[in-house]
């Protein structure tokens, strides 16, 4: 009898009782918390990758024209609702394109036919690069790269816009 | 370019290309408690709106950080400081240095100032973020950024 108590101590006994329950204390605090902290990681991708920028198809002309719509930025816990644009138009063989209108330059907003004397072009105010039609950036002026494309998708007739596709330097 | 340090960095890099500057002045008061709510949407109209101008123009663009002023202060006292301020951005070198108001006060010290004066009238909302006051101050900053463009 004296034997069976030798193999497990009063000291050793509580030892692990105390590691055990310590350790669930310590693991009932902890989970939370690293819940909390990983809970962006957790929830599901947005549906918000792709957003009706509130134009019908057939209102899109073969002329470039300005859409301006917001989307909803989840930045970890930081919600906001930046603006964006695009310059959306049929191409000949009916396809739509959707232009980001953010200069490859230094970034500003470029315009269809913002000047005068470059007809069918899209110009940038600031330092007078320019763009052709298809987004394509004109040699001699100060952009190195063609205008981003949207990732775009057609449901019920209205257009829908994603994220902006950088192009390579032409 | 907006005075961050990423936007900054890129202006540094291209220093030649910038020569614009505008800042944003917004007064503030606690003492007319009647008149809070047309001294705040000063600020938060102006916010919007410089942010905006900004964007359109930001690769020549470098918006200067708020400018706040006791709204029944000392204008001539103000103007001085903002001379000062006019100053250090001038030998950078800037060409334009606008000053955007919503505070028609400024309007009697315009010439005691070295920047160009830009007062806009301001208007108070509820609903800053409703699209057709999104779509009313696109259209006054297409105006501006013309106006803008007219100094180039």
């Amino acid at each position: 009898m004296s034997e069976e108590k030798q193999q497990v101590s009063r000291r050793q006994f509580l030892n692990y009782t105390l590691t055990g329950v310590g350790g669930f204390m310590a693991a009932g605090l902890l989970a939370p918390m690293l819940r909390m902290a990983i809970d962006p990681v957790l929830q599901p991708p947005s549906e918000g990758e792709f957003v009706n920028v509130g134009l019908a198809v057939e209102d899109i002309t073969t002329t470039p024209q300005r859409v301006d719509w917001k989307i909803k930025q989840v930045d970890g816990w930081y919600e906001s609702e930046p603006g964006r644009t695009a310059w959306v138009y049929k191409d000949d063989n009916g396809d739509i394109i959707a232009l980001s209108p953010i200069c490859t330059h230094l970034g500003c907003v470029v315009s269809w036919e913002g000047s005068e004397d470059h007809p069918n072009q899209f110009f940038c105010p600031c330092h007078d690069g320019r763009y052709t039609k298809d987004g394509v950036n004109v040699k001699g002026t100060p952009p190195l790269a063609p205008l981003p494309t949207f990732e775009q998708k057609v449901e019920n007739g209205m257009l829908y816009l994603g994220k902006a596709i950088p192009r390579k330097g032409a | 370019m907006q005075w961050t340090k990423k936007d900054m960095e890129l202006y540094l890099g291209s220093k030649e290309y910038f020569d614009t500057a505008i800042i944003p002045i917004i007064p503030f008061q606690l003492s007319q408690e009647a008149n809070i709510g047309k001294s705040t949407s000063k600020r938060e109209v102006l916010s919007v709106f410089v942010t905006e101008i900004e964007r359109e123009l930001s690769g020549r663009l470098l918006l200067i950080p708020n400018y706040y002023y006791l709204e029944f202060g000392d204008k001539d006292e103000e103007a001085k400081r903002l001379n000062n301020w006019t100053e250090e951005i001038s030998k950078q070198p800037f060409k334009h240095v606008f000053i955007l108001t919503f505070d028609a006060g400024w309007k009697r010290h315009e010439k005691d100032l070295d920047a160009n004066l830009l007062w806009l009238p301001g208007f108070q909302t509820d609903q800053l973020n409703s699209t057709e006051i999104l779509q009313m101050i696109r259209g006054q900053v297409a105006d501006v950024v013309e106006l803008i463009r007219s100094y180039w």
